[in-house]
Protein backbone atom coordinates (compact mmCIF):
# COMPACT_ATOMS: atom_id res chain seq x y z
CA UNK A 1 0.00 0.00 0.00
CA UNK A 2 1.32 3.28 -0.85
CA UNK A 3 1.12 5.72 1.97
CA UNK A 4 -0.39 9.04 0.33
CA UNK A 5 1.92 11.67 0.64
CA UNK A 6 0.74 14.25 3.59
CA UNK A 7 2.84 17.18 3.24
CA UNK A 8 0.84 20.82 2.26
CA UNK A 9 2.17 22.47 -0.47
CA UNK A 10 2.01 25.90 1.65
CA UNK A 11 1.93 29.60 -1.13
CA UNK A 12 2.89 31.91 2.04
CA UNK A 13 5.43 31.92 4.97
CA UNK A 14 5.45 34.14 7.66
CA UNK A 15 7.72 37.78 7.06
CA UNK A 16 10.92 37.42 8.78
CA UNK A 17 11.87 40.10 10.90
CA UNK A 18 14.51 41.63 12.99
CA UNK A 19 15.21 43.34 15.94
CA UNK A 20 17.48 45.79 17.06
CA UNK A 21 20.78 46.97 15.08
CA UNK A 22 24.21 46.80 15.99
CA UNK A 23 26.98 49.74 15.68
CA UNK A 24 27.22 48.40 12.00
CA UNK A 25 23.53 49.06 11.50
CA UNK A 26 23.25 52.40 13.04
CA UNK A 27 22.53 51.19 16.95
CA UNK A 28 24.40 50.34 19.84
CA UNK A 29 23.21 46.64 19.98
CA UNK A 30 25.58 43.53 20.78
CA UNK A 31 23.64 41.67 18.74
CA UNK A 32 20.01 41.32 17.02
CA UNK A 33 17.40 39.13 17.11
CA UNK A 34 15.38 37.85 13.75
CA UNK A 35 12.15 36.41 14.58
CA UNK A 36 9.45 34.70 12.05
CA UNK A 37 9.90 32.82 8.74
CA UNK A 38 8.33 29.77 9.10
CA UNK A 39 7.33 28.06 6.04
CA UNK A 40 4.96 25.42 7.44
CA UNK A 41 2.93 24.27 10.41
CA UNK A 42 4.72 25.07 13.44
CA UNK A 43 7.41 22.59 15.00
CA UNK A 44 6.60 20.02 11.37
CA UNK A 45 10.08 20.10 9.97
CA UNK A 46 8.55 18.17 7.25
CA UNK A 47 6.24 20.94 6.08
CA UNK A 48 8.18 23.70 6.13
CA UNK A 49 11.39 25.54 7.80
CA UNK A 50 11.54 26.99 11.54
CA UNK A 51 14.60 29.09 9.98
CA UNK A 52 14.02 31.24 13.41
CA UNK A 53 12.91 29.81 16.53
CA UNK A 54 10.95 31.52 18.89
CA UNK A 55 12.31 34.25 20.47
CA UNK A 56 12.47 35.38 24.57
CA UNK A 57 11.95 38.24 26.19
CA UNK A 58 11.77 39.09 29.88
CA UNK A 59 9.53 41.71 31.41
CA UNK A 60 11.01 45.14 32.93
CA UNK A 61 8.79 47.64 34.66
CA UNK A 62 9.80 51.43 34.97
CA UNK A 63 8.90 51.24 38.57
CA UNK A 64 8.99 48.58 41.37
CA UNK A 65 5.96 46.61 40.13
CA UNK A 66 2.75 46.24 42.91
CA UNK A 67 1.19 43.02 43.74
CA UNK A 68 3.52 40.70 41.84
CA UNK A 69 3.43 37.38 43.60
CA UNK A 70 6.65 35.71 45.86
CA UNK A 71 8.50 33.46 43.37
CA UNK A 72 9.01 36.59 40.87
CA UNK A 73 10.13 39.08 43.46
CA UNK A 74 12.76 36.47 44.84
CA UNK A 75 14.41 36.77 41.38
CA UNK A 76 13.86 40.75 40.87
CA UNK A 77 12.74 42.14 44.26
CA UNK A 78 16.66 43.08 44.67
CA UNK A 79 16.93 45.36 41.29
CA UNK A 80 12.75 45.94 40.68
CA UNK A 81 13.42 49.85 41.43
CA UNK A 82 16.33 50.32 39.17
CA UNK A 83 14.94 49.41 35.14
CA UNK A 84 18.54 49.41 34.47
CA UNK A 85 19.58 47.04 37.09
CA UNK A 86 16.61 45.08 36.31
CA UNK A 87 17.06 44.72 32.50
CA UNK A 88 21.38 43.98 33.40
CA UNK A 89 19.55 40.88 35.35
CA UNK A 90 17.21 39.67 32.64
CA UNK A 91 20.13 39.12 30.02
CA UNK A 92 21.96 37.20 33.20
CA UNK A 93 19.02 35.28 33.10
CA UNK A 94 18.91 34.52 29.39
CA UNK A 95 16.54 37.07 27.94
CA UNK A 96 16.87 37.59 24.26
CA UNK A 97 15.10 40.77 24.13
CA UNK A 98 14.27 43.45 27.08
CA UNK A 99 10.16 43.88 27.23
CA UNK A 100 10.38 47.30 28.83
CA UNK A 101 6.95 48.31 29.79
CA UNK A 102 6.25 52.43 30.83
CA UNK A 103 3.80 51.77 32.85
CA UNK A 104 4.79 54.76 35.58
CA UNK A 105 3.51 57.29 32.68
CA UNK A 106 0.05 55.76 33.56
CA UNK A 107 -1.89 58.89 35.12
CA UNK A 108 -2.51 56.78 38.16
CA UNK A 109 0.37 54.94 38.41
CA UNK A 110 2.82 57.58 39.19
CA UNK A 111 2.09 59.94 35.64
CA UNK A 112 6.17 59.86 35.19
CA UNK A 113 6.81 62.62 31.90
CA UNK A 114 7.55 62.34 28.63
CA UNK A 115 11.27 62.90 29.43
CA UNK A 116 11.60 60.93 32.51
CA UNK A 117 10.25 58.23 30.30
CA UNK A 118 12.77 58.68 27.39
CA UNK A 119 15.44 58.89 30.09
CA UNK A 120 14.48 55.42 31.70
CA UNK A 121 14.77 53.77 28.01
CA UNK A 122 17.90 55.63 27.39
CA UNK A 123 19.40 53.80 30.79
CA UNK A 124 18.51 50.34 29.59
CA UNK A 125 19.45 51.23 26.22
CA UNK A 126 23.05 51.81 28.27
CA UNK A 127 23.03 49.02 30.79
CA UNK A 128 21.79 45.99 28.35
CA UNK A 129 22.82 45.58 24.43
CA UNK A 130 20.01 43.41 23.87
CA UNK A 131 17.10 44.60 21.45
CA UNK A 132 14.19 46.25 22.96
CA UNK A 133 10.27 45.74 22.98
CA UNK A 134 8.69 49.42 24.38
CA UNK A 135 5.27 49.60 25.46
CA UNK A 136 3.40 52.93 26.71
CA UNK A 137 0.79 52.40 29.39
CA UNK A 138 -2.52 52.00 27.46
CA UNK A 139 -4.21 55.21 27.71
CA UNK A 140 -4.36 56.41 24.33
CA UNK A 141 -3.80 60.62 25.12
CA UNK A 142 -0.59 59.84 27.43
CA UNK A 143 0.99 57.34 24.85
CA UNK A 144 0.71 59.65 22.14
CA UNK A 145 2.68 62.14 24.22
CA UNK A 146 5.16 59.50 25.41
CA UNK A 147 5.85 57.32 22.89
CA UNK A 148 7.03 59.73 19.88
CA UNK A 149 10.06 60.93 22.46
CA UNK A 150 10.63 57.87 23.48
CA UNK A 151 10.39 56.70 19.60
CA UNK A 152 12.83 59.67 18.91
CA UNK A 153 15.13 58.93 21.96
CA UNK A 154 15.94 55.01 20.66
CA UNK A 155 16.29 55.81 17.08
CA UNK A 156 18.57 53.66 15.46
CA UNK A 157 18.07 50.68 18.04
CA UNK A 158 15.25 49.08 15.87
CA UNK A 159 12.84 48.53 18.51
CA UNK A 160 9.37 47.42 18.59
CA UNK A 161 7.05 49.25 19.59
CA UNK A 162 3.37 48.77 21.51
CA UNK A 163 1.01 49.12 20.63
CA UNK A 164 -1.40 50.57 17.78
CA UNK A 165 -4.98 49.18 17.60
CA UNK A 166 -8.02 49.91 15.26
CA UNK A 167 -8.46 53.16 16.94
CA UNK A 168 -5.56 54.15 17.60
CA UNK A 169 -2.75 53.94 15.18
CA UNK A 170 -2.14 57.01 13.74
CA UNK A 171 0.39 58.74 15.91
CA UNK A 172 2.66 55.63 16.64
CA UNK A 173 2.81 53.99 13.48
CA UNK A 174 3.58 58.06 12.25
CA UNK A 175 6.17 57.81 14.98
CA UNK A 176 7.96 54.31 14.19
CA UNK A 177 7.68 55.37 10.43
CA UNK A 178 10.17 58.39 11.16
CA UNK A 179 12.77 56.89 13.69
CA UNK A 180 12.73 53.58 11.88
CA UNK A 181 10.90 50.83 14.49
CA UNK A 182 8.68 48.41 14.39
CA UNK A 183 5.01 48.52 15.64
CA UNK A 184 3.07 45.84 17.55
CA UNK A 185 -0.51 45.36 16.08
CA UNK A 186 -2.88 45.05 18.98
CA UNK A 187 -6.48 43.19 18.22
CA UNK A 188 -7.78 41.91 21.28
CA UNK A 189 -8.52 37.88 20.74
CA UNK A 190 -10.42 38.72 17.52
CA UNK A 191 -8.35 37.67 14.27
CA UNK A 192 -10.50 39.69 11.55
CA UNK A 193 -9.42 43.43 13.53
CA UNK A 194 -5.89 41.65 13.42
CA UNK A 195 -6.29 42.12 9.50
CA UNK A 196 -8.29 45.60 9.66
CA UNK A 197 -5.23 46.89 11.62
CA UNK A 198 -2.85 46.18 9.00
CA UNK A 199 -4.58 47.16 6.74
CA UNK A 200 -4.74 50.67 8.70
CA UNK A 201 -1.49 50.99 9.36
CA UNK A 202 -0.24 49.71 5.73
CA UNK A 203 -2.74 52.12 3.96
CA UNK A 204 -0.47 54.71 6.41
CA UNK A 205 2.52 54.09 3.91
CA UNK A 206 4.03 51.93 7.10
CA UNK A 207 5.71 48.30 5.63
CA UNK A 208 3.67 45.30 6.50
CA UNK A 209 7.18 43.70 6.97
CA UNK A 210 7.58 45.77 9.97
CA UNK A 211 4.21 44.72 11.82
CA UNK A 212 3.81 42.43 14.58
CA UNK A 213 0.60 40.86 15.23
CA UNK A 214 0.01 40.75 18.97
CA UNK A 215 -3.45 39.09 19.27
CA UNK A 216 -3.80 39.81 22.90
CA UNK A 217 -3.29 36.02 25.61
CA UNK A 218 -4.85 34.57 27.43
CA UNK A 219 -3.45 31.75 30.44
CA UNK A 220 -3.88 27.87 30.64
CA UNK A 221 -7.34 27.71 32.44
CA UNK A 222 -8.73 31.45 31.11
CA UNK A 223 -9.13 31.07 27.60
CA UNK A 224 -6.22 29.97 26.28
CA UNK A 225 -8.25 27.70 23.77
CA UNK A 226 -9.68 31.13 22.16
CA UNK A 227 -5.91 32.50 21.34
CA UNK A 228 -4.92 29.42 20.11
CA UNK A 229 -7.59 28.91 17.81
CA UNK A 230 -7.00 32.50 16.56
CA UNK A 231 -2.86 31.85 16.22
CA UNK A 232 -3.99 28.36 13.95
CA UNK A 233 -6.10 30.34 11.60
CA UNK A 234 -3.86 33.39 11.36
CA UNK A 235 -0.85 30.77 10.44
CA UNK A 236 -3.09 29.37 7.90
CA UNK A 237 -3.98 32.49 6.44
CA UNK A 238 -0.09 33.34 6.42
CA UNK A 239 0.70 30.07 4.75
CA UNK A 240 -2.23 30.30 2.35
CA UNK A 241 -0.73 33.61 1.26
CA UNK A 242 -2.45 36.39 2.65
CA UNK A 243 0.53 38.94 3.20
CA UNK A 244 -2.15 41.11 5.73
CA UNK A 245 -1.91 37.88 7.86
CA UNK A 246 2.17 36.73 7.11
CA UNK A 247 3.45 39.25 10.14
CA UNK A 248 4.50 37.18 12.99
CA UNK A 249 2.90 37.11 16.34
CA UNK A 250 3.81 38.28 19.98
CA UNK A 251 2.01 36.97 22.67
CA UNK A 252 2.10 38.33 26.53
CA UNK A 253 2.44 35.36 28.30
CA UNK A 254 4.49 35.71 31.63
CA UNK A 255 1.62 38.39 32.08
CA UNK A 256 -1.43 36.44 31.58
CA UNK A 257 0.10 33.27 33.96
CA UNK A 258 0.83 35.32 36.49
CA UNK A 259 -2.70 36.72 36.56
CA UNK A 260 -3.89 33.18 37.46
CA UNK A 261 -4.91 32.31 40.93
CA UNK A 262 -3.30 28.81 40.33
CA UNK A 263 0.02 30.66 39.77
CA UNK A 264 -0.31 33.46 42.65
CA UNK A 265 -2.05 31.40 45.83
CA UNK A 266 -0.55 30.52 48.31
CA UNK A 267 -2.61 27.76 49.09
CA UNK A 268 0.24 24.57 50.50
CA UNK A 269 -2.18 22.22 49.35
CA UNK A 270 -1.69 23.25 45.52
CA UNK A 271 2.24 22.59 45.88
CA UNK A 272 5.07 24.99 46.72
CA UNK A 273 4.30 28.61 44.48
CA UNK A 274 8.35 28.58 43.27
CA UNK A 275 7.73 25.63 41.31
CA UNK A 276 3.56 25.78 40.32
CA UNK A 277 3.58 29.82 39.40
CA UNK A 278 7.14 28.99 36.95
CA UNK A 279 5.15 25.56 35.71
CA UNK A 280 1.76 27.49 35.15
CA UNK A 281 3.69 30.37 32.88
CA UNK A 282 6.11 27.58 30.98
CA UNK A 283 2.75 25.13 30.07
CA UNK A 284 0.97 28.55 28.95
CA UNK A 285 3.99 29.61 26.78
CA UNK A 286 4.40 25.72 25.22
CA UNK A 287 0.96 24.93 24.61
CA UNK A 288 0.40 28.49 22.84
CA UNK A 289 3.65 28.43 20.61
CA UNK A 290 1.93 25.17 18.91
CA UNK A 291 -0.44 27.59 17.20
CA UNK A 292 2.32 29.66 16.01
CA UNK A 293 3.90 32.34 18.00
CA UNK A 294 7.17 33.72 16.81
CA UNK A 295 8.13 35.43 20.27
CA UNK A 296 7.21 35.75 23.62
CA UNK A 297 7.30 37.58 26.54
CA UNK A 298 7.38 35.96 30.03
CA UNK A 299 8.46 36.56 33.29
CA UNK A 300 10.28 33.80 35.75
CA UNK A 301 13.28 32.33 34.88
CA UNK A 302 12.44 29.20 35.34
CA UNK A 303 9.63 29.23 32.35
CA UNK A 304 12.31 30.78 30.44
CA UNK A 305 14.57 28.13 30.98
CA UNK A 306 11.95 25.27 30.32
CA UNK A 307 10.43 26.75 27.06
CA UNK A 308 14.02 27.27 26.21
CA UNK A 309 14.15 23.58 26.24
CA UNK A 310 11.17 22.61 24.47
CA UNK A 311 11.62 24.51 21.57
CA UNK A 312 15.62 23.18 20.96
CA UNK A 313 14.00 19.84 20.94
CA UNK A 314 11.27 20.94 18.62
CA UNK A 315 13.56 22.94 16.33
CA UNK A 316 16.40 21.49 15.30
CA UNK A 317 19.24 23.54 15.90
CA UNK A 318 17.36 26.07 17.75
CA UNK A 319 19.91 27.33 20.12
CA UNK A 320 20.15 31.03 20.24
CA UNK B 1 -10.23 33.55 -7.42
CA UNK B 2 -8.36 34.06 -10.95
CA UNK B 3 -9.52 36.61 -13.24
CA UNK B 4 -9.29 36.24 -16.56
CA UNK B 5 -9.65 39.23 -18.61
CA UNK B 6 -12.43 39.35 -21.33
CA UNK B 7 -11.59 42.32 -23.04
CA UNK B 8 -8.71 41.71 -25.28
CA UNK B 9 -11.27 39.83 -28.22
CA UNK B 10 -11.33 40.89 -31.64
CA UNK B 11 -15.42 40.96 -31.00
CA UNK B 12 -14.67 44.17 -29.63
CA UNK B 13 -15.22 46.71 -32.10
CA UNK B 14 -11.88 49.06 -30.41
CA UNK B 15 -9.98 45.89 -30.26
CA UNK B 16 -10.57 44.51 -33.61
CA UNK B 17 -9.64 48.08 -35.50
CA UNK B 18 -6.53 48.19 -33.02
CA UNK B 19 -5.59 44.93 -34.20
CA UNK B 20 -6.29 45.28 -38.24
CA UNK B 21 -4.59 48.76 -37.79
CA UNK B 22 -1.87 48.32 -35.16
CA UNK B 23 -2.55 50.50 -33.10
CA UNK B 24 -1.05 49.37 -29.44
CA UNK B 25 -2.77 52.43 -27.20
CA UNK B 26 -5.69 51.01 -27.41
CA UNK B 27 -5.00 47.92 -26.46
CA UNK B 28 -2.42 48.57 -24.10
CA UNK B 29 -4.59 50.98 -22.53
CA UNK B 30 -7.43 48.37 -21.88
CA UNK B 31 -4.87 46.25 -20.38
CA UNK B 32 -4.26 48.89 -17.78
CA UNK B 33 -8.14 49.07 -17.02
CA UNK B 34 -8.46 45.42 -16.70
CA UNK B 35 -4.64 44.81 -14.57
CA UNK B 36 -6.21 47.95 -12.82
CA UNK B 37 -9.71 45.96 -12.13
CA UNK B 38 -7.98 43.08 -10.94
CA UNK B 39 -7.25 41.15 -13.87
CA UNK B 40 -5.01 37.75 -13.24
CA UNK B 41 -4.29 36.78 -17.05
CA UNK B 42 -5.10 38.53 -19.95
CA UNK B 43 -7.34 36.91 -22.65
CA UNK B 44 -6.29 37.10 -26.16
CA UNK B 45 -8.72 36.08 -29.19
CA UNK B 46 -8.38 38.27 -32.12
CA UNK B 47 -12.69 37.37 -33.42
CA UNK B 48 -12.83 38.48 -36.56
CA UNK B 49 -9.11 39.83 -37.66
CA UNK B 50 -7.49 40.13 -40.97
CA UNK B 51 -3.96 39.28 -41.81
CA UNK B 52 -2.40 36.15 -40.76
CA UNK B 53 -3.71 35.30 -36.96
CA UNK B 54 -0.31 34.02 -35.54
CA UNK B 55 1.22 36.90 -36.62
CA UNK B 56 -1.79 38.85 -34.66
CA UNK B 57 -1.02 36.88 -32.30
CA UNK B 58 2.41 37.82 -31.60
CA UNK B 59 2.18 41.28 -32.29
CA UNK B 60 -1.09 41.25 -29.89
CA UNK B 61 1.64 39.42 -26.88
CA UNK B 62 4.12 41.66 -27.54
CA UNK B 63 1.89 44.48 -27.14
CA UNK B 64 0.52 43.39 -24.12
CA UNK B 65 3.92 42.73 -22.55
CA UNK B 66 5.18 46.23 -22.85
CA UNK B 67 2.82 47.07 -20.35
CA UNK B 68 1.95 44.17 -18.40
CA UNK B 69 3.94 40.75 -17.31
CA UNK B 70 0.33 38.82 -16.78
CA UNK B 71 0.32 35.36 -18.19
CA UNK B 72 -1.49 35.40 -21.40
CA UNK B 73 -4.26 33.19 -22.65
CA UNK B 74 -4.38 32.73 -25.82
CA UNK B 75 -7.91 32.38 -26.81
CA UNK B 76 -9.19 30.03 -30.16
CA UNK B 77 -11.44 27.03 -30.99
CA UNK B 78 -8.78 25.88 -33.72
CA UNK B 79 -6.15 23.56 -32.34
CA UNK B 80 -3.92 24.24 -35.32
CA UNK B 81 -3.47 27.77 -34.29
CA UNK B 82 -2.96 27.13 -31.16
CA UNK B 83 -0.38 24.09 -31.76
CA UNK B 84 1.45 26.61 -34.16
CA UNK B 85 1.11 29.81 -32.09
CA UNK B 86 2.09 29.12 -28.63
CA UNK B 87 5.89 27.82 -29.12
CA UNK B 88 6.20 31.06 -30.99
CA UNK B 89 5.06 33.74 -28.92
CA UNK B 90 7.03 31.23 -26.15
CA UNK B 91 10.15 32.07 -28.01
CA UNK B 92 9.20 35.27 -28.09
CA UNK B 93 8.42 35.92 -24.49
CA UNK B 94 10.49 33.17 -23.30
CA UNK B 95 9.25 35.15 -19.24
CA UNK B 96 5.26 34.81 -19.79
CA UNK B 97 3.47 32.18 -19.06
CA UNK B 98 0.66 31.38 -21.06
CA UNK B 99 -2.42 29.44 -20.65
CA UNK B 100 -4.03 27.50 -24.16
CA UNK B 101 -7.75 28.48 -24.33
CA UNK B 102 -8.59 25.87 -25.60
CA UNK B 103 -8.66 22.21 -25.66
CA UNK B 104 -11.74 19.72 -26.13
CA UNK B 105 -12.05 16.20 -24.74
CA UNK B 106 -11.82 15.34 -28.54
CA UNK B 107 -9.07 12.43 -28.81
CA UNK B 108 -7.36 14.72 -31.44
CA UNK B 109 -7.73 17.65 -29.88
CA UNK B 110 -6.26 16.32 -26.65
CA UNK B 111 -3.50 14.64 -28.83
CA UNK B 112 -2.48 17.90 -30.36
CA UNK B 113 -3.02 20.41 -27.66
CA UNK B 114 -1.55 18.73 -24.32
CA UNK B 115 1.71 18.15 -25.74
CA UNK B 116 1.77 21.55 -26.49
CA UNK B 117 0.87 22.58 -23.15
CA UNK B 118 3.64 20.68 -21.36
CA UNK B 119 6.78 21.67 -23.92
CA UNK B 120 5.95 24.67 -22.93
CA UNK B 121 5.13 24.91 -19.56
CA UNK B 122 1.66 26.81 -20.57
CA UNK B 123 -1.80 25.74 -18.34
CA UNK B 124 -4.24 24.47 -20.70
CA UNK B 125 -7.78 25.04 -20.55
CA UNK B 126 -10.07 21.91 -21.69
CA UNK B 127 -13.79 22.44 -22.58
CA UNK B 128 -16.46 19.47 -21.39
CA UNK B 129 -17.13 18.94 -25.06
CA UNK B 130 -15.97 16.48 -27.52
CA UNK B 131 -16.03 15.76 -31.64
CA UNK B 132 -20.50 15.51 -30.15
CA UNK B 133 -20.85 19.05 -29.19
CA UNK B 134 -21.57 20.72 -25.87
CA UNK B 135 -23.22 18.16 -23.50
CA UNK B 136 -27.36 19.02 -22.22
CA UNK B 137 -26.80 16.97 -19.24
CA UNK B 138 -24.43 17.15 -16.16
CA UNK B 139 -23.17 12.93 -17.01
CA UNK B 140 -21.43 14.15 -20.00
CA UNK B 141 -19.70 17.22 -18.38
CA UNK B 142 -18.09 15.21 -16.40
CA UNK B 143 -17.48 12.41 -18.38
CA UNK B 144 -15.39 14.64 -20.55
CA UNK B 145 -13.87 16.48 -17.91
CA UNK B 146 -12.44 13.75 -16.21
CA UNK B 147 -11.40 12.46 -19.67
CA UNK B 148 -9.51 15.73 -20.32
CA UNK B 149 -8.11 15.70 -16.50
CA UNK B 150 -6.70 12.24 -16.89
CA UNK B 151 -5.14 13.10 -20.21
CA UNK B 152 -3.50 16.44 -18.76
CA UNK B 153 -2.18 14.66 -15.78
CA UNK B 154 -0.97 11.74 -17.60
CA UNK B 155 1.21 13.93 -20.06
CA UNK B 156 2.92 15.43 -16.35
CA UNK B 157 0.56 19.05 -16.38
CA UNK B 158 0.33 19.93 -12.95
CA UNK B 159 -3.15 20.47 -11.31
CA UNK B 160 -2.37 23.82 -10.83
CA UNK B 161 -1.92 24.49 -14.88
CA UNK B 162 -5.13 22.67 -15.64
CA UNK B 163 -8.19 24.69 -16.18
CA UNK B 164 -11.48 22.48 -17.12
CA UNK B 165 -14.48 24.81 -18.32
CA UNK B 166 -17.54 22.97 -18.32
CA UNK B 167 -18.89 25.16 -20.97
CA UNK B 168 -21.88 27.81 -19.79
CA UNK B 169 -24.59 28.82 -22.38
CA UNK B 170 -27.01 31.50 -22.57
CA UNK B 171 -29.87 30.95 -19.80
CA UNK B 172 -32.18 32.64 -22.65
CA UNK B 173 -31.75 29.70 -24.48
CA UNK B 174 -30.34 26.80 -22.50
CA UNK B 175 -32.07 27.84 -19.14
CA UNK B 176 -31.34 23.93 -17.45
CA UNK B 177 -27.75 24.85 -18.00
CA UNK B 178 -26.50 26.84 -15.30
CA UNK B 179 -27.60 24.01 -12.98
CA UNK B 180 -26.28 21.74 -15.30
CA UNK B 181 -22.47 23.52 -15.30
CA UNK B 182 -22.66 24.02 -11.19
CA UNK B 183 -23.23 20.22 -10.72
CA UNK B 184 -20.63 18.91 -13.06
CA UNK B 185 -18.17 21.41 -11.42
CA UNK B 186 -19.21 19.62 -7.80
CA UNK B 187 -18.91 16.11 -9.13
CA UNK B 188 -15.55 17.00 -11.05
CA UNK B 189 -14.11 18.55 -7.93
CA UNK B 190 -13.71 15.47 -6.67
CA UNK B 191 -12.27 13.22 -8.95
CA UNK B 192 -9.02 14.88 -7.75
CA UNK B 193 -7.05 15.78 -4.94
CA UNK B 194 -5.70 18.71 -5.41
CA UNK B 195 -8.20 19.70 -7.83
CA UNK B 196 -7.81 21.29 -11.23
CA UNK B 197 -9.04 25.09 -12.06
CA UNK B 198 -12.86 25.36 -12.98
CA UNK B 199 -13.10 28.10 -15.38
CA UNK B 200 -16.18 29.72 -17.15
CA UNK B 201 -16.57 32.16 -20.14
CA UNK B 202 -18.83 34.08 -17.88
CA UNK B 203 -20.25 36.86 -20.04
CA UNK B 204 -21.98 33.42 -22.60
CA UNK B 205 -24.72 32.99 -19.27
CA UNK B 206 -25.85 36.28 -20.29
CA UNK B 207 -25.75 37.05 -23.93
CA UNK B 208 -28.08 38.79 -25.65
CA UNK B 209 -30.09 39.45 -22.65
CA UNK B 210 -31.11 42.63 -21.10
CA UNK B 211 -30.24 42.93 -17.67
CA UNK B 212 -26.68 40.84 -18.80
CA UNK B 213 -24.72 42.83 -15.75
CA UNK B 214 -26.95 41.29 -13.02
CA UNK B 215 -26.81 37.75 -14.87
CA UNK B 216 -23.16 37.52 -14.92
CA UNK B 217 -22.61 38.56 -11.30
CA UNK B 218 -25.05 36.31 -9.87
CA UNK B 219 -24.25 33.58 -11.82
CA UNK B 220 -20.73 34.10 -10.87
CA UNK B 221 -21.22 34.08 -6.87
CA UNK B 222 -23.61 31.08 -7.54
CA UNK B 223 -20.62 29.75 -9.51
CA UNK B 224 -17.99 30.21 -6.71
CA UNK B 225 -20.29 28.60 -4.17
CA UNK B 226 -20.47 25.49 -6.31
CA UNK B 227 -16.34 25.42 -6.92
CA UNK B 228 -15.63 27.60 -9.66
CA UNK B 229 -12.15 29.60 -9.16
CA UNK B 230 -11.83 30.95 -12.22
CA UNK B 231 -13.68 33.27 -14.69
CA UNK B 232 -12.95 34.99 -18.31
CA UNK B 233 -15.06 38.18 -17.58
CA UNK B 234 -14.61 42.16 -17.36
CA UNK B 235 -12.28 42.87 -14.28
CA UNK B 236 -12.94 46.19 -15.15
CA UNK B 237 -16.89 45.80 -13.89
CA UNK B 238 -16.39 46.34 -10.38
CA UNK B 239 -19.40 45.37 -8.85
CA UNK B 240 -18.91 41.90 -10.39
CA UNK B 241 -15.19 41.74 -9.03
CA UNK B 242 -16.32 42.87 -5.67
CA UNK B 243 -19.32 40.16 -5.90
CA UNK B 244 -16.51 37.66 -6.79
CA UNK B 245 -14.35 38.35 -3.78
CA UNK B 246 -17.47 39.07 -1.25
CA UNK B 247 -18.39 35.45 -1.97
CA UNK B 248 -14.78 33.88 -1.54
CA UNK B 249 -15.03 35.76 2.05
CA UNK B 250 -18.03 34.12 2.42
CA UNK B 251 -16.26 30.57 1.71
CA UNK B 252 -14.01 31.68 4.09
CA UNK B 253 -11.45 31.26 0.81
CA UNK B 254 -9.84 34.44 2.49
CA UNK B 255 -10.36 35.70 6.12
CA UNK B 256 -13.18 38.59 6.56
CA UNK B 257 -11.86 42.31 8.08
CA UNK B 258 -14.16 45.21 8.23
CA UNK B 259 -11.88 46.27 4.71
CA UNK B 260 -11.57 43.21 2.96
CA UNK B 261 -11.89 44.48 -0.60
CA UNK B 262 -9.21 47.20 0.04
CA UNK B 263 -7.05 43.85 1.70
CA UNK B 264 -7.74 42.02 -1.48
CA UNK B 265 -6.69 45.32 -3.98
CA UNK B 266 -3.48 45.91 -1.79
CA UNK B 267 -2.66 42.33 -1.90
CA UNK B 268 -2.91 42.34 -5.43
CA UNK B 269 -0.85 45.90 -5.51
CA UNK B 270 -3.60 47.14 -7.22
Amino acid sequence: MIIPESKEKWSGRVNPMTLGATPAEGGTRGRTVTIGGASGIPFLSFDGETPHPPALALDVLDKAPSGWPKPLEDVYGDVWSDPAAWACRAKELGADLINLRLVGTHPDEGDRSPQQAVETVKAVLEAVDLPLIIWGCDVPAKDQQVMPKVAEAAQGENCLLGAVTESEYRTLTAAAQAYGHKLIAMSPCDINKAKQVNILVSDMGFPLTNIVIYPSTASLGYGMDYIYSILERGRLAALSGDRLMAQPVLLDVGYEAWRAKEARSEEAAWGPLDYRGPTWEAVTATDLLQGGADLLILRHPKALQAVRTTISQLVAGAAR
Amino acid sequence: MIIFSERINGMYRDVRAAINDRSPAVIQDLVREQVAGGADVIDVNLGPTKGDPAQNFLWLAQTIRQVSDKPLSLDSAKPDLLAEVVPKVKQALPDVKLVINSCTAAPESMAKLIPVAAANQAGIIGLTMDQEGVPGNVEKRVECGAAFLMAALEAGIAPEDIYIDPIILPVNVAPKQPANVMEAIRQLATASDPPPHFILGLSNVSQKCLMNRLLNRTYLVMAIAAGLDAAIMDAADKELVEAAITAEVLLEKCLYSDDYIKAWRMQKGI
